[in-house]
């Protein structure tokens, strides 16, 4: 998962690296994801998620379809 | 993975916090009383189920994400330290394990153009022009860590 400054800098990058698109977001989003998804890992009582938890993340900041399937 | 390897792993993840560093399999088996190798097989038992990644060539923790205990393109100052954050994704979410403030000195992938992103209570209040790129699907991800 990587920064980028503009849509024109993927799409070289991309090109660059002979590499098929993914998938791309607004720094914005990926906050968003980030503070949901890690805020519990410090937690003492911590347990690891199940993948319908960890999917139930995705989906909650709008990262659905097939690329955002967990399985 | 049993009740003693996440203790071993949250000792993992409190030395992290406490000393900006992972223990060794060493000083974990020391704070356990255990055999380094009893310490050494709950690393691993910990790596395959994904709570924490070891280097590939020897049992040395690599990542504790959202923490990376090797170079990355991502420094995030958070919480008195700086960080290396493995991904995009984790040096955000250095801010969101930590529940504070923070900043991400990081940079385009593709020119190397210097990049700043700053967090002031969950919200992104710098950086938010920046773009996110994810190469590998989701289902992929733990196929090899070091490259998604």
């Amino acid at each position: 998962m990587v920064f980028l400054r503009s849509e024109e800098h993927l799409v070289r990058w991309l090109a660059a690296n002979g590499w098929e698109p993914g998938a791309s977001m607004g720094a914005e989003t990926l906050n968003e994801l980030a503070r949901v998804w890690w805020w519990s890992r410090l937690d003492p009582g911590w347990q690891p998620r199940t993948a319908a938890e960890s999917q139930a993340l995705l989906d909650s900041v709008g990262l659905t379809g097939d690329f955002w399937r967990l399985g | 993975m049993d009740t003693r390897d996440l203790d071993v792993r949250r000792h993992v993840y409190f030395s992290v916090v406490a000393n900006g560093r992972p223990p060794t399999a060493v000083e974990t088996a020391d704070a356990f009383g255990l055999e380094p190798s009893k310490a050494e097989a709950s690393y691993r038992r910990l790596h395959d189920a994904h709570a924490l990644v070891l280097f590939p060539d020897r049992v040395e923790v690599w990542m504790a994400n959202p923490f990376c205990f090797a170079p990355t393109p991502h420094r995030v100052t958070a919480g008195g330290r700086v960080w290396n954050g493995t991904c995009a994704w984790d040096a955000l979410g250095i801010t969101g394990a930590l529940h504070c403030d923070g900043e991400v000195a990081s940079e385009c992938a593709c020119c190397g153009e210097s990049l700043a992103l700053r967090v002031e209570d969950g919200e992104l209040v710098e950086g938010g022009d920046v773009l996110v790129h994810f190469l590998v699907p989701a289902r992929r991800w733990w196929e090899d860590i070091g490259f998604t």
